[in-house]
């Protein structure tokens, strides 16, 4: 034993939980591909089988034209924007919300804070899909789609928000869930219809004026026609974005907020 | 002493587990826990449990399966939240809650090893600098870079220790992780636990092995039903706790007094002291006195019998008054006293039962019985009922013939 009655004072203390968080996240995507073959691969190609469905049903079956207001975009490209950060956002939701009871192991035999599983499972999906969307959206710009690659910076901050929102939801989830499993199929039935309430699909401006305010108004649906706007338009940050990140940040408060008062009673119900 | 900190410090520490069952429940449950209420159905763990450990004390937790002890704890190693009192836990704790908690069974053992500590606070750096030792101290060969699901739990148990230990605590909390492993590694463990005690490391075990609790610990406390029943060095409380279990496993039925009638019956008997004092607890060694009043209707000298009981029930010694010429002294008229004097009593700490009996003058039929209880004190790690007389002496070896004089 080396002196260990040297006491080291909380602010010393706070960076191991980073360590903490990046072991988890990083557990987290490594998980993934743990016991399957090709691993990783599966992650990217369930996005890419979803546009292939989406984009064979619309521009074949419903013959959709490229969308009104991207001059010279395909609605493939049209609709891959927007989707890649629904994936994220969803899929964040889902891995948060079974983060705790998914740890239980953890919960009730080691002392750490729990809201670290929250955030390592929002995290690894960013990276994840976030590599994906990247990888997209180069292969697009490839095939002579008009993606401007040099406003990705202002995209990825667009999607610091977007993320903030999903560890809010996810984390209340999180905690209603240990309590009550039927958070779990309400998420279900509820992404789906956020999905055709945001204009992912479509663009906002096809919504009827009597609809517009709620698909306008979803942040879902802000985000997704922001994302267009700065990728195929060139659009920098508009003040709109401001209040947008300030709506989030407050989602993530309440429902870490609710997290909180959750977290010390895991243990009972787990 | 004084000035040894107090590691840890609970005051009125109580735990109630809510009991959920119908969906109104949770949904009640949930509501009351985001707004801070608590008149919920609930069953208590722990009820008002109060604990002190200094610096370099190390304390052992016994009871029974459910008692409270894991929940107690959790409570100190800060996983489970108190529903009342205080917890004051200073330093650095490492605690081993259950063998391979925090592993994950698909990585590999190094790996685990790197989640595991980053959970019990160490940085990437002090990790890289431990590494090596970790991965010596577990001693698992080439399975380090194997799945943990491929490991036996034995292997699980020797990572965990290992990586508990290498975070050098200032307390170590174990819960019950010894009894798996195997011989070798358990004494590696021990000589471990021995060290990182003498260098004055702090240690909190729970354990149902009273031979480590013995070894470990200076100190114990006994859980029951949620409650502390008992807190003090820890040859007493083990010892107490192991009465209490021959207790209950020994018989039930109360010793059967005779009726009132024409037959010898006991007035009165006693244990007492060497002094003469009554008394029913002895310290290993001491002298015992038996002291018995008789009434025999026709006044002729009756036969006394006792006889020696663990609490269990296992007889260990008994005679009678028949045996040379021992007479009792006559007090008056079919009045008779006896009086039986053990001068070292070798039987080893614990509690037990004297069963006195009165036998017709012929020492042929038994008329009636009293039941006395004793305890003895003493500090022994010795096994058993009663010390067998004995010493230690050189070894001869196959070859040397005995030396005859």
């Amino acid at each position: 034993m080396s002196s260990p009655a040297v006491e080291t004072p909380p602010a010393a203390r706070a960076p191991r939980w980073g360590w903490l968080l990046f072991s988890f996240a990083r557990r987290e995507v490594l998980a993934r591909y743990a016991g399957s073959v090709s691993g990783l691969a599966w992650t990217l190609l369930h996005p890419l089988a979803q546009l292939a469905i989406f984009s064979v049903v619309f521009t074949q079956v419903f013959r959709v034209s490229t969308p009104p207001g991207y001059p010279g975009v395909s609605y493939l490209a049209f609709v891959a924007v927007a989707l890649w950060p629904w994936i994220m956002f969803s899929e964040s939701l889902h891995r948060a919300m079974g983060s705790i009871a998914g740890n239980a192991g953890l919960i009730r035999k080691v002392a750490f804070p729990h809201r670290l599983l929250v955030y390592a499972a929002v995290l690894a999906c960013c990276a994840i899909h976030g590599a994906g969307f990247v990888a997209v959206l180069v292969v697009l710009k490839a095939i002579g789609e008009p993606i401007d690659l040099w406003r990705l910076p202002v995209a990825a901050l667009l999607l610091v928000p977007y993320m903030l929102l999903a560890v809010g939801i996810g984390a209340a989830l999180a905690g209603l869930h240990i309590l009550l499993r039927d958070v779990e199929h309400a998420l279900q039935v509820l992404l789906t219809i956020v999905f055709y309430a945001s204009p992912i699909l479509y663009p906002a401006s096809l919504v009827p004026d009597t609809l517009r305010g709620y698909v306008e108004g979803n942040p879902l649906g802000w985000f997704s026609e922001r994302l267009r706007e700065v990728l195929f338009l060139g659009s920098g940050l508009v003040p709109g974005d401001a209040v947008a990140a300030l709506g989030c940040l407050a989602v993530f408060g309440a429902g870490l907020w609710v997290f909180q008062r959750l977290s010390p009673h895991f243990e009972d119900f787990l | 002493m004084s000035e040894r900190r107090t590691l840890i410090r609970l005051e009125g520490v109580t735990k109630d587990y809510p009991k959920v069952g119908t969906g109104r429940e949770r949904l009640r449950t949930l509501a009351a826990l985001l707004l801070r209420r608590r008149d919920l159905p609930h069953f208590r763990a722990l009820d008002r449990v109060g604990l002190e450990l200094r610096e370099g004390e190390s304390l052992g937790i016994i009871g029974e399966n459910g008692a409270g002890k894991s929940t107690l704890l959790k409570i100190i190693a800060g996983v489970v939240r108190p529903t009342a009192g205080t917890v004051d836990v200073k330093g650095r704790v490492g605690a081993l809650l259950e063998l391979g908690s925090g592993f994950h069974p698909e990585y590999t053992g190094r790996e685990n090893i790197h989640l595991s500590s980053a959970l019990m606070g160490l940085s990437r750096r002090e990790l890289t600098r431990r590494l090596d030792s970790i991965i010596e101290f577990a001693d698992i060969g080439e399975h380090i870079d194997a799945p943990i699901k491929h490991y036996s739990s034995g292997m699980v148990v020797r990572l965990g220790f290992a990586v508990a230990t290498a975070i050098e605590p200032d307390v170590l909390i174990t819960d019950e992780v010894l009894a798996v492993g195997d011989e070798s590694f358990q004494k590696k463990c021990i000589a471990w636990l021995e060290r990182y005690r003498g260098a004055g490391g702090t240690l909190l075990m729970c354990s149902h092995s009273m031979y480590h609790v013995q070894t470990l610990c200076t100190q114990a406390v006994w859980i029951h039903h949620g409650a502390v029943r008992m807190h003090g060095n820890s040859f007493d409380v083990t010892r107490e706790y192991l009465t209490y279990h021959e207790e209950r496993n020994g018989p039930k039925q109360p010793v059967q007094r005779a009726p009132e009638g024409p037959w010898p019956r006991l007035v009165k008997a006693w244990t007492e002291d060497a002094q003469g004092r009554p008394a029913d607890t002895f310290r290993q060694g001491e002298a015992m006195v038996l002291q018995a009043e008789v009434y025999e209707p026709d006044d002729r000298a009756p036969v006394l019998l006792f006889g020696v009981v663990r609490v269990d029930g296992t007889s260990i010694y008994g005679s009678h008054s028949n045996e040379g010429d021992y007479r009792p002294t006559r007090l008056a008229t079919r009045r008779f006293a006896f009086a039986v004097r053990f001068d070292a009593l070798p039987l080893l700490p614990g509690k037990y039962h004297l069963r006195v009996h009165t036998l017709d003058t012929e020492g042929l039929r038994l008329f009636d019985t009293l039941e006395l209880d004793f305890v003895v004190r003493g500090e022994t790690r010795d096994y058993g009922v009663v010390s067998l007389p004995h010493r230690w002496q050189p070894g001869r070896g196959v070859e040397r013939p005995v030396v005859t004089p």
